[in-house]
């Protein structure tokens, strides 16, 4: 492999310093002179027809400078896909779910704004709630969009091969039932932005966002500005995990006051309030039906899946795809068959987050798998090598496994976990799993159907060619983007990780799609390679016409010009740099021409070097439709073991260790990587024992907090042995694809397989509570005594 | 967003001055120590004390002394004290073992042992402990002082004896008897950052290193509307030799004599069969300790 300087390596954060001492500044931390403060009315009801909205009284309220309703925002639709835009900045004639926004206040002060919103008016006629997804397609249920009166906002049927009749030549059919439940995205910082208008500059907004690009073409679209007018740019964002990844009322609001009253404006969620947002992951109800030969071989897999949407369709077009087409790969099989169906209920809108929409479905299959091996006596390892796919397989629903380590991760994660020696030899109450999963290293296509470019970048070397400059659109929401940009760009110029400065987050730089689909490592490094080997490119045609060397014979490393020939004298071109920085005290020496001599004297040769990149995917496979959810040029896999203990008196498990293997294609930062595996773990954890939104009939969130939205505590976590696998894409830029969301795949089988292990018996509803378990117990108890 | 509503803040310099601002005050009055309840119920609107009287700068209620042999313990005490003294560990571990399962770090650096009792919710940590080991509280008024043995302090979520213009000032618990053990095991979904699904403390006092047991007690917490005592299964203890089978038996015992209810943390029906086993578990902690192992 080629010698690295900077990337592969463990270079600390760019942002680390800032954020460990607390001086990283988040939307909520902005201020500006004259802003004032929001504050959201959001239905306390979960289905209604609004008959009234008075807002004399918020308006005559001393400090109030803006009330506003749908007759102020206006009725264009929005919303993520655009053949399911289905949201409007306010509610217009109905309210849909409990937190669905009514109005909005701008006020001197927040105190103010939140007394104003509180005497706001509304004449709700309550409807009919439904909040059960199979209640919600029976006959006479309320409907809750008029578009759709059967409340199935999207549905979604495959077939690949021919899965019936595939069955019949199998061994051993079964079937099995799942579900999981809807969750928080439980990011540490709750939204929050500031808008300011210019009338000759256009909107500004500071958002708490995954996607400024999404956001901005939201904002022009909605409020009927001039594209390039609108700038989204993010400070320092605290997690998004998939929520945040489109333009929220929030957003919008903000900004229409700011341009009503020519003022900046913040507003902020609550904790409560981002749990009323919500897009985060969907219910989901898999029936998976699986055949395999008798020797292992995996032969047909039939999924039906129902989604509860909740009110709007959010990423919820995408969702429905993929919870079919994110199965079926890692192994071979010829033969799959889909049926989704994404249902309305009056509940807050359910999108993406991490693994979007193959969570669950990998959850149920990998379990399934694992009762299909011991059906067939088979040891889960084997039974997964014999079906797993290699580099350069492709599946029946068009995937190109362009590299894949997966064969690998699960000799990587057998031998690390010591698996040969603990499967089927532990106590009862103590259990060992396995479970492998595989995600997109980016989607093919934009949200919206278009040609763009997928990222573009910039580099501008300073002119007195001391420093790179990163501009780039790419949005870092604490993965660590800016820092693994900042190491792609430092190799491909030449240059060390210090001389390179990031800019990003900012859709003044270019389009970049955002941070969801775990796409930036791959999409925008590819541009900002790009744009770095330009800037090297133009650095380097300069020195070759001064020195009359060939380009070829030049390289650029570690900030050094290395000459492939000995004796190239460069002396001429140092006095020259000299002369320009008279007086200074530090002359360069030494024997190497440095990158800061070559890059002035670029500069004095062309002006300001500037380098740009952008990158789009190539062709991609599948013709069929909805082939755009799933197909990526790369996907990354992982495989995992959980060693668990089960208390058999209380039901109560305790995760003991994790082994994970991850192939991300080629580590750009070693310390990140695994970072992204060990935060993808323990969010995984939580899904599959605490997490849980629940309600109360009424359609309110009945724990609203992460007191009682129960995240995993450091407590919780154990120990994590994470194991890189690099199998080099060759479609990433250095080889390099996704970790970011992959990585949470195998974790919520693993553990329910080790439960198994532990236990004896099977759950098929998340999360795994102590008490959910002990049911189980007692019934397969009870079971057995009747046998 | 929740805002704190507007209120007027007092900080009495002693106890007297503090009995009679609030007999002063009347009704209008809430006492705040560490406030990480009564701050939150303000915020979400669903108390509007007009007043709040710090007793922060009280001398002498923030203290463990002990006490003829027995301990006296400030009602000011922050909870992470109770984890951390020495004095606690050694004579009172059950309820060192139940401070160092409440809340979180921040919240233990601010919570007082008085406020986890007189806010009297269900599933409190301290109390459960404390009446195991026959604590009594100490109120005081403008015009008297009175003590409480604390099983007989709850009345309900919420509700307790306390009247209007009392403040609790100290906890005291006697000299314990020798061969004497406790044991306090909180059920809970995660590690920490927690309110019980059950809990249950245990106390076992022996006539002797191998005697049997002359008194017991079983308090069992999250599973009726106060902390409750599991009378039958202790009565079922007393004059037994302990043993595995005894306390499995004072387990099915004691899981008859809660009342929980289905909620959010958790079924009715798990929560009685956990009476069982952690009665069972504590009651094997408590033998432990008493027999100094």
């Amino acid at each position: 492999m080629k010698e690295y300087s900077v990337i592969n390596t463990r270079v600390p954060r760019v942002d680390g310093r800032a954020k460990a001492t607390g001086k990283a500044r988040y939307a909520d931390d902005l201020s500006m002179p004259d802003m004032l403060y929001g504050a959201l009315l959001q239905s306390p009801v979960a289905h209604a027809r609004i008959r009234k909205i008075d807002t004399s009284k918020a308006k005559k309220l001393p400090g109030v400078k803006d009330v506003v309703t749908a007759q102020e925002a206006g009725a264009v639709k929005f919303g993520v896909s655009p053949a399911r835009y289905d949201e409007t900045i306010f509610c217009i004639d109905k309210a849909r779910y409990v937190g669905d926004e009514i109005a909005a206040v701008a006020a001197v002060d927040l105190e103010t704004a939140l007394e104003a919103a509180a005497l706001i008016e509304v004449e709700y006629e309550e409807l009919p709630v439904v909040l059960d997804p199979f209640e919600a397609i029976k006959e006479g249920a309320p409907v809750i969009h008029e578009d759709f009166p059967n409340n199935i906002g999207a549905e979604v049927h495959q077939e690949f091969g021919d899965v019936e009749e595939a069955l019949k030549t199998c061994d051993l059919v079964r079937t099995d039932k799942f579900v999981n439940k809807k969750q928080d995205g439980a990011f540490l910082e709750p939204q929050a932005c500031l808008a300011f208008y210019d009338p000759g500059r256009g909107l500004t907004l500071y958002s708490s966002t995954q996607a400024p690009h999404y956001v901005q073409r939201t904002l022009a679209m909605v409020l009927g500005l001039p594209i390039g007018k609108v700038r989204v740019a993010q400070p320092c964002v605290g997690g998004g995990f998939g929520p945040k990844a489109s333009a929220s009322t929030l957003e919008l609001t903000t900004s229409l006051m700011a341009i009503r009253t020519g003022r900046p404006v913040k507003m902020a969620f609550t904790r409560e309030q981002v749990f009323w947002h919500s897009r985060a992951r969907h219910q989901f109800f898999h029936e998976l039906t699986t055949g395999v030969k008798k020797d292992g071989t995996l032969v047909a897999l039939k999924n039906t899946c129902y989604l509860d949407g909740g009110a709007y369709s959010s990423f919820g077009i995408a969702t429905v795809y993929y919870a079919g087409s994110l199965l079926g790969a890692p192994y071979r099989l010829p033969n799959m068959k889909y049926d989704g169906y994404r249902i309305y209920t009056n509940k807050p809108a359910n999108g993406a987050q991490r693994g979007h929409g193959g969570v669950a479905a990998r959850a149920a299959w990998e379990q399934q798998l694992d009762i299909i091996a011991a059906d067939l006596g088979m040891d889960p390892i084997e039974f997964r090598l014999k079906n797993i796919m290699q580099r350069g397989d492709i599946t029946c629903n068009d995937f190109n496994m362009s590299s894949l380590g997966m064969k690998e991760c699960l000799e990587a994660v057998r031998s690390g976990s010591g698996w040969d020696k603990k499967k089927g030899k532990l106590p009862r109450g103590k259990g060992i799993g396995v479970a492998c999963g595989f995600f997109v290293s980016g989607a093919g296509f934009p949200i919206y159907r278009s040609e763009t470019f997928h990222s573009t970048a910039v580099i501008k070397l300073s002119e007195d060619g001391g420093t790179v400059n990163l501009y780039t659109p790419a949005a870092e929401i604490g993965q660590g983007s800016d820092t693994v940009l900042t190491q792609i760009a430092a190799e491909a110029l030449g240059v060390r990780y210090g001389d390179v400065k990031v800019s990003s987050g900012d859709t003044d730089f270019g389009v970049d799609l955002g941070a969801y689909s775990s796409r930036q490592t791959l999409m925008s490094g590819h541009a900002v390679k790009q744009a770095a080997e330009e800037a090297r490119r133009q650095v380097l045609e300069v020195l070759s016409e001064q020195l009359n060397i060939p380009v070829e014979e030049m390289d650029i490393k570690d900030g050094l010009v290395l000459f492939k020939k000995e004796g190239v004298d460069f002396s001429a071109l140092r006095t020259r740099y000299i002369k320009e920085h008279r007086g200074w005290t530090d002359p360069p020496s030494g024997k190497h021409f440095t990158f800061v001599e070559a890059a002035r004297l670029a500069y004095l040769a062309r002006g300001t070097i500037v380098g740009t990149g952008a990158y789009k995917p190539g062709e991609l496979g599948g013709k069929y439709k909805g082939a755009a959810v799933g197909t990526s040029p790369a996907y990354g896999c992982s495989a995992q073991v959980v060693e668990v203990t089960v208390d058999m008196e209380t039901g109560q498990v305790t995760v003991d260790k994790m082994t994970d293997a991850h192939d991300c294609g080629f580590a750009i930062n070693r310390t990140n990587v695994e970072g992204q595996m060990q935060g993808s773990l323990s969010m995984g954890l939580g899904e599959a024992l605490f997490e849980e939104v629940k309600f109360d009939g009424g359609g309110r969130v009945a724990n609203p907090t992460l007191g009682e939205y129960r995240i995993p505590t450091c407590l919780d976590m154990p120990n994590v042995e994470t194991i890189i696998i690099e199998s080099n894409e060759p479609n990433g830029p250095f080889g390099a694809k996704e970790v970011g969301e992959g990585a949470i795949m195998p974790t919520i089988p693993a553990i329910l397989n080790a439960v198994y292990d532990a236990t004896g018996v099977r759950i098929n509803e998340l999360p795994v509570t102590s008490e959910r378990v002990f049911d189980r117990l007692k019934e397969e108890k009870e079971r057995r005594k009747e046998v | 967003m929740h805002l704190l509503p507007k209120f007027d803040y007092y900080e009495p310099r002693d106890i007297g001055e503090a009995c009679k601002l609030l007999s002063q005050l009347k009704g209008s009055a809430r006492i705040i120590a560490g406030g990480t309840d009564l701050l939150v119920n303000m915020k979400k609107g669903l108390l509007a004390p007009r007043s709040l009287v710090g007793i922060g700068k009280i001398p002498g209620i923030s203290e463990i002394e002990p006490v003829n042999g027995g301990i006296s313990i400030g009602a000011h005490l922050i909870i992470q004290k109770l984890v951390e003294f020495d004095l606690i560990r050694k004579k009172l571990s059950v309820l060192s073992r139940a401070a160092s399962v409440l809340g979180s770090p921040l919240v233990r650096n601010r919570a007082t042992i008085g406020g986890n009792i007189v806010n009297a919710r269900p599933a409190a940590d301290l109390p459960p402990p404390l009446i195991a080991m026959g604590a009594r509280v100490r109120l005081k008024s403008r015009r008297q002082e009175r003590e409480v043995p604390l099983d007989r302090f709850f009345r309900g979520p919420g509700e307790t004896v306390i009247k209007p213009g009392e403040i609790l000032t100290h906890i005291v618990i006697d000299a314990l008897p020798p061969f004497t053990g406790g044991d306090y095991i909180k059920l809970m979904h995660r590690r920490s950052l927690e309110i019980a699904i059950v809990a249950v403390a245990s106390r076992i006092t022996l006539d002797g290193p191998d005697g049997v047991i002359r008194d017991g007690r079983i308090i069992l917490s999250s599973v009726a509307p106060k902390a409750i005592r599991a009378v039958r299964a202790e009565k079922a203890l007393i004059g037994e030799r302990p043993s595995e089978g005894l306390f499995e038996h004072a387990g099915q015992i004691a899981a008859t004599e809660c009342t929980p209810i289905d909620d959010i943390r958790g079924g009715a029906g798990y929560r009685c069969s956990m009476v069982g086993v952690l009665t069972k578990r504590t009651l094997s902690g408590a033998l432990r300790e008493a027999k100094g192992q």
